[in-house]
């Protein structure tokens, strides 16, 4: 499904950011990419939807389809999808009409027919009561004036109407408390399936007791330097990344480990 | 000889008694306005007159415009509408059955025997361009409401219709709209201007006046193809506790400048005014704005957009006088403006004369870019680059939109905008 091979990003003044990343996700997996701050977990996620703005090289393909050379709409519509760390307000722009432009757009891309307006609101009823989200919310624009967990369950709204191959989730659980987490991860639960994966990047396990992934990765000076089974999740929880990260110091840094 | 005698002498030659004669006098004696002039600062004026020394004045063709025709230049609301081209009234292509109770329409030869003495507020011209249209208007598109009337709703506005259709020389128009508002009456009125392909200048004046309790909608859509010249002067009197919501939206055209002079006579008067202005190409569109809060307990807001693309110049003065002696009023101003291309440019200048202590006053504006962050969620979502700066745009220009009605008109608008304006994607 999604196959990412020696992944470099460099930021345009020249700060390397990701360095060899590689990683392989089978259909149906959820894996979970954790490290600390600055590790480049937001920048994969940034590189993977086609953000401007990074040097990249290196090879990432979803179900055979070379996606860095295509622009962010069209990797949308091949079925990736971002669930955003902090979502776009939108003032002026419908939640509503939003999402039934961006379906349709992707639809349109595919080849499929266009949602009527009518098939598309009986559509968004559904999942807005799966995600406990009032229907006022649809006339409202889009992130605009949300609160940190309603934007957050809008990602997911989206996500679930948009139905990708791949859902890549950064940090969509920070800024949560307890309930809402409770909503976000169950949204994310009825997603799952044999036809998607997803990659959840976190830096709490708190999220991956709810989502249990398939593997866990440890994002560290941009590449992968520890994976593992959910357990791991646990381990980082009770010894921290220092272990992992030790020896990752660039050369002439302080070489000291906490 | 000055540049006014020049115009009046080309455009002008025969004299006229009444109105035209106050012109003539009022222009021999105080000229075209100037680049000098502070309110004309962001006017290329000297290319409005010396577009006026090219013109002739715009042939008689009402006749020989079909419907048809004008329902493809101009949106139809499916009410009364009264329709000059080339500033005569065209009655094969106006619709006044059906008026609603106390609304009177009607022409300058209508309207001279029903001119009572003292009425009206004391009236004189605002600047050498409004004087002209005095000077060389032919017609009045006038509305008269009585008393305690709601003759139109939101859904069925009095249209009124003015058309410039340029001919084979460059062509010079000098419509004029009058509306009256009679106490306690409600009227939704909806002024489209609209230059045909070809040279031209349009010098139009609208004249609204809200008597006392009055409530006046009035929206001014002005559309114009690239090479038409558009002034326009709308000036507002208001009387105790009337309110007035007039929009101002001009799209299209080479240069266009948009006036709106309001005065708040009378305590207790609302005015809610605002505009859009969406220049492309090398057009300039300026946006002159004055509320003058000449009584107390006064609340008048400005609300003008400006998206500016290409090689394009968009401004915005918006001026705000509180006179002494006055309490309790409040005036508020904004104007932000979307930059859709680097080379493209946005002024925007308050104004406040404020000689009151007892008062409220805001103002606020932006110049900016559209949003990367929004562009980038929009596209991550899967819609078009193209398609994103478009609803992006189409976002920004919905806060003036909104306040359009009835949503035929608004709809029409939009269309219109997003043909004129394709998000931004060009030239930068």
């Amino acid at each position: 499904m999604l196959h990412i091979h020696d992944l470099h990003a460099k930021v345009p003044d020249g700060k390397t950011i990701l360095s060899g990343l590689s990683l392989d996700i089978g259909a149906g997996e959820v894996h979970a990419i954790m490290g600390p701050n600055g590790a480049g977990k937001s920048t994969l996620s940034n590189v993977l939807a086609g953000r401007d703005g990074y040097e990249v090289t290196g090879t990432v393909t979803l179900d055979g389809v070379d996606l860095l050379d295509l622009d962010p709409e069209t990797r949308a519509a091949r079925g990736l999808f971002l669930a955003f760390q902090y979502p776009v307000e939108i003032p002026g722009v419908g939640n509503s009409y939003f999402l039934r432009t961006a379906l349709n757009a992707q639809r349109e891309t595919r080849g499929e027919e266009p949602v009527s307006a009518g098939e598309f609101i009986t559509l968004l009823r559904e999942h807005l009561a799966a995600l406990d989200m009032d229907p006022s919310f649809l006339g409202r624009a889009v992130n605009e004036g949300f609160s940190g967990g309603e934007k957050k369950r809008n990602e997911i709204l989206q996500m679930s109407v948009l139905r990708p191959r791949l859902a890549v989730l950064d940090e969509t659980d920070s800024g949560l408390d307890i309930d809402a987490l409770r909503i976000v991860a169950s949204g994310i639960e009825r997603l799952r399936g044999p036809d998607r994966s997803m990659l959840v990047i976190t830096h709490y396990p708190r999220l991956l007791e709810l989502v249990r992934p398939d593997r866990v990765h440890v994002l560290a000076g941009g590449r992968i330097v520890a994976s593992g089974d959910h357990t791991l999740a646990h381990e980082l929880e009770a010894d921290g990344y220092a272990g992992l990260t030790a020896d990752l110091a660039p050369a002439g840094a302080s070489t000291g480990t906490a | 000889m000055s540049p006014a005698s020049l115009v009046l002498d080309r455009l002008v030659p025969e004299a006229r008694d009444g109105r035209p004669a106050l012109g003539r006098a009022w222009l021999d004696a105080h000229g075209l306005p100037t680049a000098k002039d502070e309110a004309w600062r962001y006017t290329p004026v000297d290319d409005i007159v010396a577009a006026l020394l090219r013109s002739r004045p715009g042939p008689d063709v009402g006749r020989s415009v079909e419907p048809a025709v004008l329902d493809e230049l101009v949106v139809d609301l499916g009410g009364p509408r009264l329709v000059h081209v080339n500033g005569t009234y065209a009655p094969h292509l106006s619709r006044t059955d059906g008026l609603g109770p106390g609304l009177w329409v009607g022409g300058v030869e209508e309207l001279r025997p029903k001119r009572r003495p003292g009425t009206a507020p004391a009236d004189e011209p605002a600047d050498g361009f409004h004087a002209l249209n005095w000077a060389a208007g032919r017609d009045v598109a006038a509305v008269l409401v009585d008393a305690d009337s709601t003759p139109t709703d939101v859904d069925r506005p009095l249209q009124i219709v003015h058309l410039t259709v340029a001919g084979d020389d460059p062509s010079s128009v000098h419509p004029r709209t009058v509306v009256r508002v009679g106490p306690r009456s409600t009227l939704h009125v909806v002024e489209t201007h609209h230059a045909t392909h070809g040279a031209s200048v349009t010098n139009a004046s609208t004249r609204l006046v809200a008597a006392d309790g009055a409530t006046v909608t009035h929206h001014r859509l002005l559309t114009a193809a690239d090479d038409a010249v558009h002034v326009a002067r709308v000036g507002i009197s208001q009387l105790a506790g009337s309110t007035v919501t007039s929009t101002a939206l001009s799209i299209g055209g080479a240069i266009v400048r948009t006036a709106v002079d309001a005065r708040l006579a009378g305590e207790h008067a609302r005015l809610d005014v605002s505009g859009l202005y969406a220049p492309v190409d090398a057009q300039r569109h300026d946006n002159v704005v004055t509320v003058d809060h000449a009584a107390s307990h006064g609340t008048s807001t400005q609300t003008f957009r400006g998206i500016v693309d290409d090689t394009a110049r968009g401004s915005f003065s918006g001026h705000v006088i509180v006179r002494p002696g006055t309490v309790g009023n409040d005036a508020r101003q904004s104007n932000p403006n979307l930059v859709l291309d680097r080379r493209a440019q946005a002024d925007t200048r308050p104004w406040l004369e404020i000689f009151a202590d007892d008062v409220a006053c805001t103002h606020g504006a932006t110049v900016g870019r559209l949003d990367d962050d929004a562009l980038f969620y929009l596209r991550s979502r899967g819609i078009p680059a193209e398609r994103a700066r478009q609803l992006l745009v189409e976002a920004f220009a919905g806060a003036v939109l909104d306040r359009l009605a009835p949503p035929a008109l608004r709809d029409h608008v939009a269309a219109v905008l997003a043909a004129r304006t394709p998000g931004g994607g060009r030239g930068d």
